[in-house]
């Protein structure tokens, strides 16, 4: 009974630590089919309505989906003979109202109990971000059953694009970045970083005067505002969760070193002092430490120091190039160059890691796997998959040990932020 | 065409020689009087300067951007290895090339923003501090060889500046690189 109870605990601890390998058995999830009713909508938009509800609810983890398009009338009786093995039915129409607006009105059907889970009707005035309508529909039933939070739906995700050399836009979409909106245009604008949880303003880079200037903007309001400028490079890496305090790459003396900058009193410290390259400060264990990269041993790696210590301590112990790296509370994801190839092909994969402990988990397997970004609540993994000639957006469910890529047509991604 | 301008011309000659000779003291005198008893100076209009007039020999905005221009296509990029910072044995000469350069007369007074490169081949944050720190190799070597640093800024451009698109060694070699531009 007590071997018993110490193996269950151990099961229960190891469970939470995300950098284990989960192995969940297959087709355990409800199966859900899916009916379109809509008429009214552009085909184009109604394929592509669609295919964004699958990728959806297949996107949740919590969902067997059943691929097919079912067609039906909204308001007729649901043809329950038609699903069997079916647990779910979730029926949609999208239609214009008066007004011209986007409206799209959806049930999910529990086909045991022959009752409504949750009906509502949505509306959007602005058609091009239908995608967020399908989101909304696929979180709020998810939510009405009481499965786990998957608000990472409804985020918004910033990027910055390459146009041509020495010209970026910035751009603010929604998670599969299919809904797009170019925010900053005009020369060079990189490394943009949400700067609040909310996602009402980011900071960016200005790379187009002498020195490169730090800036935020207010997507809402339309307006930016100058925070500093620093000579050679410039860069907001991370933001603290209080949104106070931010942690910069700068060069003021030509020297790339990892600075903490003090929204509230305008102070700045400087973290690191080695000779080479520091940058990517990312804070972890409650804004306490800052996890970086640093070429200290001959080649980028991981480390990690006290944000008011000395002492700098190296995090990981493999890989021959981990050059970037993101933070979730005491995990830390980064993405490693496995090849160290100046004359073809090289493989970066993605992996996860704990300050806390030495697991160390392998997300992806091949390709070009890089911008490793967490979701807010650091369960989903963002990140960009260059495979062969073709880009895809990746997304990993750690909880669930589970991931899907989306083909990608944005062009040259510089950096991401969700 | 030509034996006709010839014939005309000499015939003007002989005229204006053979009219020389005889009255040349008659056509004089006269020219003296009309100039003394008519012909006076316009003094309106002239001496008006524009703002920023320039002195005999100093050059226009345009003309300095154009002469930084022509130096700036003179300059030898700076080569690198992937994912070094170092300058390599065979781009020292260049080095030395550029230093003379911009030390030259005619490159003196400009600035010198030095930027710094890098392949597609790295992430983000990374990426921009490798092209810095060659940027800031390249500076501290034309210091070494007399290029006074106070002249000198330097920029990276991470990934973002490529001069070659295509997904090969020799396209990503070229790409590895620190070059100049002028500022006036």
């Amino acid at each position: 009974m007590r071997i018993g109870l110490i193996f269950l605990l151990i099961i229960n601890i190891f469970a939470s630590d995300l950098t284990l390998e989960i192995v969940k058995e297959v087709g355990n999830e409800p199966k859900v089919a899916v009916e379109n009713s809509s008429s009214q909508v552009d085909p184009k938009i109604d394929r592509k309505f669609f295919k964004l509800l699958l990728g959806d609810l297949k996107v949740t983890s919590h969902f067997n989906v059943e691929e097919n398009m079912n067609l039906a009338n909204y308001d007729d009786p649901v043809n329950s003979a038609k699903y069997k093995n079916v647990a779910y039915l979730l029926r949609y129409e999208l239609f214009y109202d008066d007004l011209g607006d986007l409206n799209a009105k959806a049930f999910l059907y529990d086909l045991k109990t022959g009752k409504k889970v949750i009906e509502k009707i949505y509306k959007i005035s602005d058609r091009a971000r239908y995608p967020f309508l399908a989101h909304k529909i696929v979180y709020d039933l998810s939510r009405a059953l009481g499965f786990d939070d998957v608000e990472f739906l409804k985020s918004f995700v910033v990027f910055a694009k390459y146009i041509s050399p020495k010209k970026s836009n910035i751009v603010v979409s929604d998670y599969t970045l299919t809904y797009q909106k170019s925010v900053v245009s005009g020369g060079l604008n990189i490394f943009p970083k949400w700067a609040d949880r909310e996602q009402r303003s980011f900071y960016y880079t200005d790379m187009n005067g002498i020195k490169p200037t730090l800036y935020k903007v207010d997507i809402y309001k339309g307006t930016k505002s100058k925070v500093l400028s620093s000579e050679g490079m410039l860069v907001c890496s991370d933001v603290s969760e209080d949104g106070e305090k931010l942690l910069l790459t700068m060069a003021p003396d030509f020297q790339p070193d990892i600075y903490l900058y003090n929204l509230k009193n305008g102070t700045l410290k400087r973290l690191t002092t080695y000779k080479g390259i520091d940058v990517n400060g990312n804070f972890t264990q409650n804004d306490t430490k800052l996890v970086f990269v640093s070429d200290r041993l001959g080649y980028p790696n991981i480390f990690m120091k006290k944000i008011d210590g000395y002492g700098v301590q190296r995090l990981i112990y493999h890989g021959r190039n981990n050059s970037s790296c993101t933070t979730y509370k005491d995990y830390v994801a980064y993405s490693s160059r496995e090849t160290n190839n100046a004359f073809g092909k090289n493989t970066f994969n993605i992996y996860l890691a704990s300050t806390k402990s030495d697991f160390i988990r392998r997300l992806t397997a091949n390709g070009v796997n890089i911008f490793p970004r967490f979701s807010n609540d650091g369960e989903t993994l963002l990140y960009i998959k260059e495979f062969k000639n073709q880009s895809g957006l990746g997304v990993i469910r750690l909880k669930y040990n589970k991931s899907y890529i989306y083909p990608l047509y944005v062009g040259k991604i510089q950096s991401i932020d969700w | 065409m030509n034996i006709k301008v010839i014939a005309i011309s000499f015939f003007a000659a002989t005229l204006f020689f053979s009219g020389c000779a005889k009255k040349s003291i008659e056509i004089e005198t006269p020219q003296q009087t009309t100039q003394q008893e008519g012909a006076s100076e316009v003094e309106e209009g002239s001496g008006i300067k524009s703002i920023n007039e320039m002195a005999e020999g100093e050059l226009s905005e345009e003309q300095k951007l154009e002469l930084a221009k022509k130096i700036e296509a003179k300059q030898k990029k700076i080569y690198f290895d992937f994912d070094k910072y170092n300058i390599r044995p065979d781009q020292e000469p260049r080095v030395d090339y550029d230093a003379k350069l911009f030390n030259s007369e005619e490159a003196r007074e400009f600035k010198i923003k030095v930027e710094g490169n890098c392949d597609e081949w790295g992430s983000d944050e990374y990426n921009y501090a490798l092209g810095l720190k060659r940027a800031k190799t390249v500076r501290d070597a034309l210091a070494a060889r007399g290029v006074e640093p106070s002249r000198m800024t330097i920029i990276s451009y991470g990934e973002s500046n490529p001069v070659c698109t295509e997904h090969t060694r020799e396209c990503w070699a070229k790409n590895r690189r620190v070059e100049f531009e002028l500022i006036p």
